[in-house]
């Protein structure tokens, strides 16, 4: 019990290390915006292609994604202002938003991306969460 | 009468100056005639030359492959769209469609955001998987270019032909009727080597070059070059001398 709480803390102090000397701004965007792989998919998708406009099945399509893996990660994403939701006709339409704050995070955020130390310790965080 | 001219050297000449503005103009051919160079250099000219900012519409390909592919030719996409001059849009028929007939909707505000004048539709063949009915694929069509025509554009849709070498099928049509002008583009085999050939099917408005041309695909793009001389059946993919016609048709009998 003892040596699980000591492997749990020591989990924690890893966890921190890795995060401490990333940038706060890329940090919180990561802990609260894109907390899982598809998500991160999704957002380099929005970022490469910030003209699209489309429902959940074509971006899947584009993506190379199951559409019932991405419905509900689009949805958060859209919540939780990464992403714009419309309703266009009968058509439920993705589109990234408009902000320009949102729009130079997420350039920070795929910019760092490229960065193999910045991507371990992104996918260590995700891995952590997803537990 | 004003024109908006292509750029495509010996293109506009046959389009006798250029092609109308605010007017649909269908390319069509086999996978690697030309069609979408055909229509980038088309919005390029635009740009660099007429100081018409443009939109590429895409239902297939990404942004990154235009911008790869127009760098082939010493086009710099990515800085144009950095200009706002242009804009590289990746969406569906369904969604495209739908927006057009809505107000404010996307391509509203990107033609308004650019001042957009061109656009490159690439490629009118997804059209056909919205629906199985042709009457009702037909009018679906018809909204959308006529959705582009009231934002003020002038408009190149591209469209893939199934036949490599020869003529089209006759089901290729049901988008003719639609267009104002159509282009074809094909491969043909002359003397054992394939070459392009390009020709104007029809010029709502306007009058054409009848003639059916050499086409080459250059660093600089698109050139149209001499037409086909002395021999017929160009279209068909293999055409033959017009002598040797003749000594069959008259001489043999």
């Amino acid at each position: 019990m003892q040596r699980r709480r000591r492997a749990a803390e020591s989990d924690l102090d890893l966890t921190g290390r890795l995060m401490e000397d990333m940038d706060p701004d890329l940090l919180h965007f990561l802990r609260t915006k894109v907390n899982s792989f598809v998500k991160w998919d999704l957002v380099r998708f929005f970022h490469e292609n910030p003209h699209t406009t489309d429902t959940a099945e074509n971006v899947a399509r584009y993506a190379g994604r199951n559409v019932e893996t991405i419905r509900e990660e689009l949805a958060e994403l859209a919540e939780d202002g990464v992403l714009e939701r419309n309703k266009l006709g009968d058509m439920v339409i993705y589109s990234l938003s408009s902000s320009p704050e949102v729009r130079k995070l997420l350039s920070q955020f795929v910019e760092a991306s490229a960065d193999r130390e910045f991507r371990v310790k992104a996918i260590y965080h995700i891995v952590r969460e997803a537990r | 009468m004003e024109r908006v001219k292509t750029g495509i050297p010996g293109l506009d000449e046959m389009l006798s100056g250029g092609f109308l503005p605010q007017t649909a103009n269908l390319v069509e051919g086999a996978p690697g005639t030309g069609k979408t160079t055909l229509g980038m250099q088309f919005i390029h000219h635009g740009i660099a030359a007429c100081g018409e900012p443009g939109l590429i519409l895409t239902f297939e390909q990404f942004p990154q492959q235009y911008y790869n592919d127009a760098a082939r030719f010493g086009w710099d996409f990515r800085q144009m769209e950095e200009e706002g001059k242009l804009r590289v849009i990746m969406t569906s028929p369904e969604v495209t469609s739908a927006d057009l007939e809505q107000v404010g909707g996307r391509i509203e505000s990107l033609v308004k955001e650019t001042g957009a004048k061109r656009i490159l539709v690439d490629s009118l063949s997804h059209f056909e998987r919205l629906d199985d009915d042709p009457a009702r694929l037909r009018q679906i069509t018809y909204a959308f270019i006529n959705g582009l025509k009231r934002e003020g554009l002038t408009a190149v849709l591209t469209r893939e032909s199934h036949a490599l070498l020869g003529e089209a099928d006759q089901q290729e049509d049901k988008f003719a009727f639609l267009v104002d002008s159509y282009i074809l583009l094909r491969y043909v085999e002359i003397e054992s080597a394939v070459r392009k050939a390009i020709l104007i099917l029809k010029m709502r408005g306007s009058n054409h070059d009848k003639g059916i041309y050499q086409v080459e695909v250059t660093s600089r793009g698109i050139e149209v070059r001499s037409p086909f001389e002395g021999q017929e059946g160009i279209m068909s993919g293999s055409p033959r001398r017009m002598v040797d016609s003749f000594v069959e048709a008259f001489v043999r009998h």
